[in-house]
């Protein structure tokens, strides 16, 4: 029996959808068999950054609503074997679902599939009652600002009184040069307000921003720093033991200043 | 339309209809009937297996709407149960993504000449019958949806689906979903003045663009249609 992770956040475009492509792809890289579902019902993007919007044929309403079978609905990614998406639907809204139906959803995937990640929409109503109803597990997204962090505690909170415990945090976009600074709140810092256990912190990086726009994974970029971050973070999952990224010296404006001292162009 | 609890799905053997199953019967009757009327003669004169399913109907509620329908759209009801299969298309398919799923032909979107006379293609073509007029942009997470054809008087953007049992006609960017035919007929067509669909359905036939490709922005207005199984893509303007 597969398990089931929602990935949530409570406030809006900290990353969840991010999260769940690269860690979906992590997985289905380490011989696992994947199943993504968009509840993001109406406002559907997890397709689009795995690049398999065109692919669509029919999504997770027309599977709720008995139009067709689950099988028929998932949409095979096209790089990983073992990666299935099941897309949500773009024009209904989160009222399409009910929790009991989300949960034999659920069910239904957990028996052919060994992960079920299920991305959720930005809020704490319907759509993330949907996301949250049928997991065994939550991986909750925050970014290092106040705002993020504030709704990252109030989920953590819903959760907990849903019987999800001990979510597991993942922090995203984190700066270093800006943390160093002061400017920005430093993981410690996080991580003592929110008091949870972290499952991995991926830093700010702009090769997101075009991994995003071409459809493609980031993690599938073994090079980026981003991608070695969700990376560990599938280990993580997989229960192995990853020592946090190490996100000092791969700092750009440090290693600008240092090219800069030793002389060295572009 | 599709929300408003009833839909009509044609399929090669007959007519499926799919209710909401929080309906009462009055408001599936109402709907039925508001759809027979937007159909026209759609129907007109063929005899027709009809099944539905989303709920349950009792034998006097069929006798009811097998006399609706009768009466409205001059045709012979041949048959009247509740389907099984889950779907109108043909869903025995052994592997995801091979060429037919979900009943449907997938090909990759590229847009090849069809050798023959365009005109001849088109001629063969049924032109007629009702039609909806939609004027402004069709945004991400609209749906247009109407049994007969389509004009829409905008763009059609990424996210956004047309459906029409008939023909579709965007006087301006296409780059949604739309789905022409939808009963089944292959003789529709898709019209654009720049046709680049996320994906585009005749019939049961499907295309995609290739993946490896993206398409700069063509001048030409285009339209696709069906010969021999496949969607073909060609201008539609007399070649200068
Ligand atoms: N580590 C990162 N570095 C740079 N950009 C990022 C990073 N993570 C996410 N982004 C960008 O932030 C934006 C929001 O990300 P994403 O869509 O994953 O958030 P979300 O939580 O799913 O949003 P929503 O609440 O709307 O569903 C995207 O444009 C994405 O490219
Ligand atoms: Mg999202």
């Amino acid at each position: 029996m597969g398990e089931v992770i929602v990935i949530t956040s409570g406030k809006g475009g900290v990353g969840k959808t991010t999260t769940t492509a690269n860690v979906g792809v992590g997985l289905a890289m380490r011989n696992k068999k994947v199943a993504l579902v968009d509840a993001d019902i109406g406002l559907r993007n997890l397709d689009l950054v795995l690049g398999l919007e065109n692919r669509i044929v029919f999504d997770l309403v027309d599977v709720v609503e008995g139009r067709c079978k689950l099988r028929n609905a998932l949409v095979k990614d096209k790089r990983f074997d073992g990666l299935y998406l099941l897309p949500a639907a773009q024009t209904r809204d989160k009222t399409a679902v009910k929790p009991e139906q989300m949960i034999k959803l659920c069910n239904d995937l957990r028996k052919e599939f060994d992960f079920v990640l299920i991305d959720c929409p930005a809020g704490i109503e319907q759509g993330f009652n949907n996301a949250v109803v049928a997991a065994d597990r939550a991986i909750v997204v925050t970014t290092p600002e106040v705002s993020a962090v504030r709704d990252a505690d109030r989920v953590i909170g819903l959760l907990e009184a849903k019987e999800l415990r001990n979510p597991r945090l993942l922090i995203n976009r984190i700066r270093n040069d800006m943390v160093r600074r002061g400017e920005m709140m430093s993981i410690e810092d996080v991580k003592d307000i929110l008091a949870v256990d972290i499952i991995g912190i991926v830093p700010d990086d702009e090769k997101i921003v075009i991994s995003t726009n071409r459809g493609e994974p980031v993690i599938t970029d073994g090079k980026s720093l981003a991608g070695q971050a969700y990376n560990n973070i599938a280990r993580r999952i997989l229960g192995e033991d990853v020592p946090l990224l190490d996100l000092e010296g791969h700092d750009e404006g440090f290693m600008l200043k240092l090219k800069k001292f030793l002389g060295i162009k572009n | 339309m599709s929300d408003n609890g009833v839909i009509f799905k044609a399929t090669k053997d007959g007519l499926i209809i799919i209710m909401n199953k929080e309906l009462e019967f009055d408001e599936i009757y109402n709907e039925i009937n508001k759809k027979l009327i937007s159909a026209g003669n759609f129907f007109k004169g063929a005899s027709l297996g009809v099944k539905y399913r989303g709920r349950k109907l009792s034998e006097e509620e069929i006798k009811i709407i097998c006399e609706l329908m009768t009466q409205k759209t001059e045709t012979t009801i041949s048959s009247f149960e509740e389907e099984t299969n889950n779907l109108g298309f043909n869903t025995d398919i052994k592997e995801e993504n091979t060429i037919k799923e979900n009943g449907f032909i997938k090909y990759d979107m590229r847009k090849e000449t069809y050798s023959n006379d365009i005109k001849s293609i088109l001629h063969s073509r049924e032109e007629e019958g009702i039609t909806k007029f939609y004027r402004g942009t069709v945004r991400s997470g609209q749906l247009i949806s109407y049994d007969g054809n389509i004009v829409i008087l905008g763009d059609v953007n990424p996210g956004a689906e047309i459906q029409a049992g008939g023909n579709i006609i965007v006087m301006g960017w296409l780059r949604g979903t739309v789905h022409a035919g939808m009963y089944g007929n292959d003789k529709a067509i898709v019209a654009s003045l720049s046709l680049q669909p996320v994906q585009l359905r005749i019939a049961n036939i499907i295309t995609r663009p290739p993946d490896e490709q993206k398409y700069e922005s063509p001048s030409v207005p285009e339209i696709a249609f069906v010969k021999d199984n496949m969607i073909f893509i060609e201008s539609f303007l007399p070649q200068k």
